[in-house]
């Protein structure tokens, strides 16, 4: 079992979206079950990633092929893990904010989540402050997660944080914000519970955000 | 007053036209539209050129560029003090007031705009590109290297994920800042706005902002940057502020 754990493991690493599939199949008819596949193959191999990205060995062309392959073996675990009541290691509501259109570095940021447990609820982009505040509400969502390409567009960081202290959750789900003109002062300044600077540190982030190790 | 004007060269024609009606001496560089793609880059170029200045030459420097990404925060004034217009980038300068250009933004963030001198310094060899982004990307480069480094079926993903975002943008806009024939960019709007699929608009220009900055005529629309201080992200409608250097900027 250990080697077809280790040969998915690498497939994600390497990008092979056609190995991982056929392996997480071989794995499971084995007997392997879904939760041994998420957690000993696919979530190590997103931290390999993860590792190799701040390493600087890796940059945001093998993160994404990374995290295809990762997901074309999620893809067939996850209606098994849903059957069996799997708990996801946090969730979170994740999009850019109003106005801003960007989206490359809020899916990354998913695919990395995703890829390290959590279940990622994508808002999609301009998202208006209510309606991160209404998702979140409805999904019982541990974390908002927030991006801003554009000067013009990250002073809604602000206004979702607003409406989430005016719907009385503030503190109660946490945010956590990122995007190329943000900054740890910045979070501090809107009052948000976190900034991270990359996909990987967003992965981080969230984990202690949700204080779990 | 006699004034050093640093600016982009997407301002060339605006700057030279107000520059000539102004009552003061200026003297007009330009940086490369380029130094935009990386913050860094620009940061340091302007940086270097503004320590450059001799000193007893000017009275103040202007600076025709807008917060750019974060290009300017954090920019210093070293002896002589800086001018620059609240601005988030040269849209604004283009449309005259930061107020226009945040009605423009919010009517349709999807936009991509077009203006003469912009798209005329295009020296990249490429199709011209479009200014509705903080970076300008020349898509065949690197979809040559993604094909040579990973392969044309992984090339093909990578080009779709990351340029997922232009599904978004709906409205080409030329300005026209009626100095030169800009027909040649209205066309060029045009025709994308049609093979894209996008609604064509055309918006007259105001140059009012430059105007002001090269005529000494320094009202809210701009910071004074005293020397010791430098450029700061405002956080708020003003966008622009100014801090003592001893507040060292986070990016």
């Amino acid at each position: 079992m250990e080697t077809i754990l280790q040969e998915i493991l690498d497939g994600v690493v390497n990008g092979d979206n056609h190995l991982v599939p056929e392996k997480v199949n071989e794995a499971l008819d084995k007997g392997t079950s879904p939760e041994t596949l998420l957690n000993q193959a696919l979530i190590p191999a997103m931290a390999e990633v993860g590792r190799r990205f701040e390493a600087g060995e890796y940059f945001v062309p093998e993160m994404l092929i990374s995290a295809r392959a990762m997901k074309s073996g999620l893809a067939i675990l996850k209606p098994k893990l849903v059957k069996q009541n799997f708990k996801s290691y946090g969730k979170i509501v994740v999009g850019t904010v109003k106005g801003d259109l960007h989206d490359i570095g809020k899916n990354l940021v998913s695919l990395m989540l995703e890829g390290a447990g959590f279940e990622v609820i994508d808002a999609g982009s301009d998202v208006a402050p209510e309606k991160f505040v209404e998702i979140a509400k409805a999904n019982n969502a541990d974390i908002i997660g927030l991006s801003a390409l554009l000067t013009t567009t990250m002073t809604n960081m602000k206004a979702t944080v607003t409406a989430l202290d005016q719907a009385g959750l503030k503190g109660k789900i946490k945010v956590m914000i990122g995007g190329a003109p943000v900054t740890e002062g910045y979070a501090t300044q809107i009052g948000a519970d976190g900034y991270a600077e990359d996909a990987s540190k967003a992965v981080a982030l969230a984990k202690q955000l949700i204080d779990r190790p | 007053m006699r004034l050093k004007c640093i600016g982009c060269e997407v301002l060339a024609r605006p700057l030279y036209h107000a520059a000539v009606s102004s009552p003061h001496i200026v003297d007009i560089e330009l940086l490369d539209k380029g130094l935009h793609d990386v913050s860094a880059n620009l940061r340091t170029q302007l940086q270097t050129r503004i320590n450059a200045i001799e000193t007893d030459r000017y009275d103040f420097i202007l600076l025709a560029y807008g917060l750019c990404g974060l290009s300017l925060n954090g920019v210093k004034s070293t002896t002589i003090p800086l001018v620059i217009p609240k601005a988030h980038d040269c849209i604004t300068l283009f449309l005259g007031s930061r107020d226009r250009y945040m009605a423009e933004f919010r009517k349709d963030p999807g936009t991509y705009w077009y203006t003469l001198d912009y798209l005329e310094r295009n020296d990249h060899g490429s199709d011209p590109v479009a200014m509705g982004v903080s970076y300008s990307i020349d898509l065949e480069k690197m979809y040559a290297k993604y094909v040579e480094k990973y392969g044309k079926e992984k090339a093909d993903f990578l080009m779709e994920t990351m340029s997922q975002w232009q599904t978004h943008y709906d409205r080409a806009a030329y300005i026209d800042l009626g100095l030169a024939d800009g027909m040649k960019i209205e066309n060029l709007a045009k025709e994308e706005a049609a093979k894209k699929g996008w609604k064509y608009e055309r918006l007259p220009g105001d140059l009012s902002i430059i105007q002001k900055l090269l005529h000494g005529k320094w009202d809210d629309d701009f910071v004074v940057v005293q020397p010791g201080n430098h450029i700061s992200f405002a956080y708020n409608e003003d966008i622009i502020d100014s801090q003592k250097n001893d507040r060292v900027p986070e990016k």
